[in-house]
């Protein structure tokens, strides 16, 4: 019984990263309909900011908000000098470029901060808590984790759908000449949008490093996660990507805890597979697939 | 259009390759012009390959980054600060050690690379502690089909050293996984006869070593067993097994990031059994450290954190600054090691594998060839004195090395003796107690003095 509880909650708190990374893959791909492999190693590096500050004595959540602009200082740039000249010549450039990226995050991250695993502290301990003598696999981080990801959602779902500059960043993704046409600029939205999807990014990697260990590759299995979690939920749907991401953990979580930890990611690709054989479009895609 | 325009697509085939011909020929021939003169100034047979008048050249490949480099990492740096060591004081008989490390980051593909670069272009003698059980075995077929002298392996993988007629040029150094398990098994068995055990294995050799091992004495005793593979880091639902398993205690055969992650995650499920780790995944300093940040509200210091494992240990480490190696371990770093860096468990198990390979050098005397130096160490290797708490198990038969270690409880990051040194082999070979080795100091020199052998 205890087993199947800290399964289920281990799964939920995974689930909730992965959620928060597929949302950063998801708004990417809605905006500029590139697939952002460099998500990983750019949450990485940002994580390796906050624990700069950390590690240098400032609290826990002066680095967890430095990391977050860092992220959002990060995604802009990102945008603006890289992912902007490849625009338009081909879908597979842009890919490629966060390819590139991927690897030279990587290795810019080892140069910088040392290749060895390092400690990540947790603002709220390390303990489980305990309820009547048992001790819950939930810590405070982990709440902690679950809440920050439904309140960002939230937070990303008022923005597209409440405010003027969510309905511009929808058209400009949407139908970019029609909105240019209209008097929105464009190419502030699309760096807009990808600023803000590296923030939620780099919240992913601080939710799972905190309480854990970190080393410049620890992020590496999130994003084949997050991917597979933003398909399941469908590419195209914000929504889709929480409920994919929390299914996945909850998936993988037991796959490892009764099946065996060497078969989670071949599990992984199996619901991937799957899901891009029987209904491509994801699982909770509402819109019609658009052709590019 | 001009009659140099090509027409046809067959044409434009046509010419680019040629162009892609002349391009591989040129390489080709440059490559073969530059082979040809190094052959011609070296003047070797194969079998001397990286030795001549003043040097021998030696390599090795070690994950210098990547996930497994926390710890791993140093370990070149405890080859290179003795060589240097030995080189100031003339070398081996009048050679001095030259040491490449390349770093394959763990990574088998990479390792499988990096040990053609040394084989092929930096023409080393022998290979010398590369390091890692997945890694090694990509590279220990080529080693032994080239003949390449492939000495003292860091890993504690039974292959090996268990078949030398498969692979004659390959040596092991520490004990292996097999004979770890059995020591820890029979400590359990006798100690703890009542408690219900559970393995927590990674998902290779060392995991299937040491679970053989401890099967030999307590297979009744086990109740559950967990395993994970090294690329995911979230190790909770094992955890939870062993824990639904209600087991006393739990034998973990990990890595030292993975025993750091089963400690945080016992502290997160409440789960608090005895802990015994594999000498491989228990370092005190390595793992108290990846524990330390967590301290605040949670334990008092990362060390402490560890206090009660029961451990191995097979050479004697920094927590025994009186031992007489470990004072000539600190009398090297301080002269020739990193300047800055302190002196770690995983430096002075880089000297003392450069400690063995300076006495099978010297027993393979100053007419050093590479069959040689392999005939020396079945010979004599057997023999060599040398830090490791028992002897090595080198002969015509085995390439396997250190026999055995004993049963060390951490206290303060501090390893307690449980038991005398225990050597075993593997099979069904007894447990016993010999401490014939473990009274071994080091010459006044620092300098190992072996007679050649023959």
């Amino acid at each position: 019984m205890q087993q199947l509880l800290t399964t289920t909650l281990t799964g939920l708190v995974l689930g909730a990263v992965y959620a928060a990374f597929a949302l950063a893959l998801v708004m990417i791909w809605r905006s500029t309909r590139v697939v952002n492999f460099a998500q990983a190693p750019m949450a990485m590096l940002t994580t390796y900011i906050a624990l700069v500050i950390i590690e240098a004595g400032h609290s826990f959540w002066l680095g967890f908000v430095a990391a977050l602009l860092a992220g959002l200082v990060l995604g802009a740039v990102v945008e603006r000098v890289l992912v902007r000249p490849v625009e338009g010549k081909g879908d597979l450039n842009a890919v490629i470029l966060t390819l590139g990226l991927f690897i030279v995050l990587h290795s810019v991250a080892a140069l910088v901060f040392g290749s060895r695993y390092r400690s990540f502290p947790a603002p709220f301990g390390v303990r489980g808590i305990e309820v009547g003598g048992t001790t819950v696999a939930l810590t405070g981080f982990g709440i902690f984790t679950i809440l920050a990801v439904v309140v960002v959602m939230g937070l990303l779902v008022l923005l597209f759908r409440f405010t003027d500059v969510g309905l511009r960043m929808r058209a400009s993704a949407h139908s970019p000449e029609v909105a240019r046409l209209l008097g929105v600029r464009v190419g502030r939205m699309l760096t807009l949008g990808w600023a803000l999807a590296a923030v939620v990014g780099s919240l992913a990697g601080l939710l799972i490093a905190g309480g854990g260990l970190v080393h410049p590759g620890y992020m590496d299995a999130v994003v084949v996660y997050g991917f597979v979690a933003a398909v399941l939920g469908g590419l195209d749907s914000p929504g889709g990507a929480v409920a994919g991401g929390v299914l996945l953990g909850l998936c993988l979580s037991f796959v490892s805890g009764y099946l065996g930890s060497e078969l989670v990611a071949m599990a992984a690709l199996l619901i991937l597979v799957a899901v891009l054989l029987v209904k491509p479009s994801g699982l909770f895609a509402t819109t019609a697939h658009r052709r590019v | 259009m001009s009659p140099s325009t090509p027409r046809t697509t067959a044409d434009r085939w046509r010419r680019r390759t040629a162009a892609a011909t002349a391009t591989v020929l040129t390489c080709a021939l440059a490559t073969a012009c530059g082979a040809g003169q190094d052959r011609d100034d070296a003047e070797s047979p194969a079998d001397r390959v990286g030795v001549t008048d003043d040097t021998i050249k030696v390599g090795g490949h070690f994950p210098l980054t990547g996930v497994a480099a926390p710890g791993y990492s140093e370990i070149p740096s405890g080859h290179q600060a003795f060589y240097d060591f030995v080189n100031a004081e003339g070398g081996v008989g009048g050679r001095e050690i030259e040491f490449v490390a390349k770093d394959d980051a763990y990574n088998p593909t990479n390792t499988t690379q990096v040990t053609n670069e040394l084989v092929l272009s930096d023409e080393i003698f022998g290979m010398v502690g590369g390091l890692g059980t997945p890694t090694h075995g990509a590279a220990i077929d080529f080693l032994n089909d080239e003949g390449v002298p492939d000495l003292f392996v860091s890993s504690g993988s039974r292959q090996w050293g268990e078949t030398p007629e498969e692979y004659p040029m390959t040596f092991g150094w520490q004990p292996d996984y097999v004979i770890e398990g059995k020591v820890m098994g029979q400590w359990i068995a006798e100690n703890m006869p009542d408690a219900r055990v559970g393995l927590l294995l990674q998902d290779d050799d060392l995991g299937a070593d040491g679970e053989a091992g401890v099967r030999e004495f307590i297979d009744d005793q086990i109740v559950e067993v967990v395993s994970y593979t090294p690329s995911n880091t979230d190790i909770a639902p094992q955890l939870a097994q062993l824990q639904a398993a209600d087991v006393d205690l739990v034998i973990g055969f990990s890595v030292p990031s993975f025993t750091a992650l089963s400690q945080l995650v016992a502290l997160r499920l409440g789960f608090d059994p005895q802990w015994m780790y594999t000498n491989v995944g228990s370092d005190p300093s390595l793992v108290g450290s990846l524990l330390a940040t967590f301290s605040e509200g949670a334990v008092a210091d990362g060390a402490s954190l560890l206090d009660g494992v029961i451990t191995t240990e097979y050479i004697p480490g920094v927590d025994a600054p009186e031992d007489p190696w470990v004072q000539l371990w600190q009398r090297v770093w301080d002269e020739y090691g990193e300047e800055g860096e302190p002196l770690t468990n995983y430096r002075i198990y880089g000297m003392s594998q450069a400690y063995t390979l300076v006495q099978a050098l010297q027993a393979a005397g100053d007419d050093l060839t590479r069959e040689g130096v392999v005939a020396a160490i079945e010979e004599a290797g057997g023999d060599f004195e040398g830090p490791g708490l028992a002897p090595f198990r080198y002969s015509a038969d085995s390439h396997l090395g250190l026999s055995g270690m004993r049963v060390v409880q951490l206290e303060g990051g501090v390893g307690q003796p449980l038991t005398p040194v225990l050597t075993s082999d593997l099979g069904d070979a007894e447990v016993t107690e010999d401490e014939s080795a473990a009274g071994d100091a080091p010459p006044e020199s620092g300098i190992p003095d072996v007679e050649p052998v023959g």
